[in-house]
């Protein structure tokens, strides 16, 4: 008895473990890569807020399952640590996070940005323009192999 | 079965326990009022939206120059370089856009907005001149130099409001993140990084125009220009300080040969799109 308690207890310490490596997507979008390469196919788009399995890494990549149970790889700069796990197992009370009350007080965000429509000395209206041109990861991969760039 | 599951929880709770936590979840419990420790981290969500008011602030002063074909054009040239950066992936991504100005110069808000000027662009003989340009701009978001240029006196104040203040009126805090913009925007327009962070934009220029596929020559070709054009009027900031000359020497001390060839497999698109402006 005493034996099969042990390893129950391990095994959920193993699994809890395991869950504990979890990503969260922390910009608005990017995408799970078939290789740690930005030039290689992209297997499914990410959003942020997205959580992530973290089950390896490659360089400056790290391999991931995703909620769809989809495996692949993400750029390290794309993701933060999730620490959701921690605070939805241990005690504590419920609330804003550390991280969550620098942002408001900070007031480094959308609503503030609002605020400052209109006032002078800023065009948010051609800001709206330079933000509409881009370029999409695909577009970018013919331009380097017809530019004979890597 | 029942006596299992304290064990099995127990279990969880230890292997999944983070030292470092423990203080957090003490500050948490203790309120608003400890925000002053974490202010100075600032994350990709609040850099992207002080970038955005940064650029809207240039946008403010230059006027835009909406020339789609010309935009996608250095919107390609940039998010090549990005994708090999120490920091390919931004909150919005990166955009790139040209000042409708004869200055020569070239701008990087917070969070991947880089602004060049048509004075700068029209200087590039070549795809690679104009990539030289961009890696530079690209090196000072990855450093997150405009968000160097927030005075700490700003990040101190922020730490002095309440959460009440700051997620209620929002009054203290949007006169930091007014005052933050002004930082920013005074160092890329008039006062310039400081010399360490332009060698450091200029050394790893050199490393991401290389590990592209670009000529990494091009970047001294680009500051020879500027040198030749020192003590125009419309010449500002890219030449600002340190000295062109100066930038000269240890590009060129660290510079690394090139095939020629290679770069000009990029003149055909480079001239069409040059003669469509």
């Amino acid at each position: 008895m005493k034996k099969t308690t042990i390893m129950i207890a391990l095994l959920a310490a193993a699994m809890v473990l395991l869950a504990g490596q979890a990503l969260v997507v922390q910009v608005l979008r990017s995408n799970l890569m078939a290789k740690p390469d930005f030039l290689s196919s992209s297997l499914a788009p990410l959003q942020k807020g997205a959580r992530l399995e973290r089950i390896g890494s490659e360089g400056g990549w790290y391999l991931v399952r995703s909620a769809a149970g989809v495996k692949g790889y993400v750029h390290q700069s794309a993701v933060t640590e999730s620490k959701v796990t921690l605070g939805s197992i241990a005690p504590g009370p419920k609330g804003a996070s550390q991280d969550e009350l620098a942002l408001a007080a900070k007031g480094f965000d959308e609503a503030n940005e609002k605020k400052l429509r209109g006032s002078k000395g800023y065009n948010f209206s051609d800001l709206e323009w330079v933000m509409e041109q881009g370029a999409a990861v695909p577009a970018v991969a013919q331009f380097i192999r017809d530019g004979r760039l890597k | 079965m029942k006596r299992l599951i304290p064990v099995i929880l127990l279990g969880a709770l230890l292997v999944s326990w983070k030292p470092v936590n423990l203080g957090n979840v003490t500050k948490v419990k203790k309120g608003a009022k400890l925000v002053a420790g974490a202010a100075h981290k600032i994350n990709e969500e609040e850099e992207y939206h002080i970038g955005r008011a940064v650029a809207a602030n240039i946008l403010g002063q230059y006027s835009l120059w909406r020339n789609a074909e010309l935009t996608r054009y250095l919107n390609l040239v940039g998010r090549t370089l990005a994708l090999r950066s120490g920091r390919p992936e931004v909150y919005g991504g990166y955009h790139f856009a040209v000042l409708d100005t004869p200055e020569v110069n070239a701008f990087s808000a917070p969070g991947g907005i880089i602004l060049l000027t048509r004075g700068i662009v029209a200087m590039a003989a070549d795809e690679d001149e104009l990539a030289a340009v961009l890696a530079h701009e690209v090196q000072h978001v990855v450093a997150k130099d405009p968000l160097k240029a927030i005075r700490l006196q700003r990040l101190k104040a922020l730490g002095t409001f309440t959460a009440g203040e700051a997620v209620g009126s929002a009054g203290g805090a949007l006169g930091v993140f007014q005052d933050s913009v002004m930082d920013i925007s005074g160092t890329l327009l008039q006062k310039g990084y400081s010399r360490s962070q332009e060698k450091d934009a200029d050394l790893g220029a050199l490393k991401l125009l290389a590990a592209c596929g670009y000529d990494p020559k091009a970047l001294l070709d680009m500051l020879k220009k500027v040198r030749a054009a020192e003590g125009k009027k419309k010449l500002k900031a890219f030449s600002a300080h340190p000295s062109a000359a100066r930038r000269i020497d240890y590009v060129g001390e660290n510079v690394a040969p090139a095939d020629p060839a290679n770069r000009q497999a990029r003149d055909a698109r480079f001239e069409k799109q040059a003669a469509s402006r």
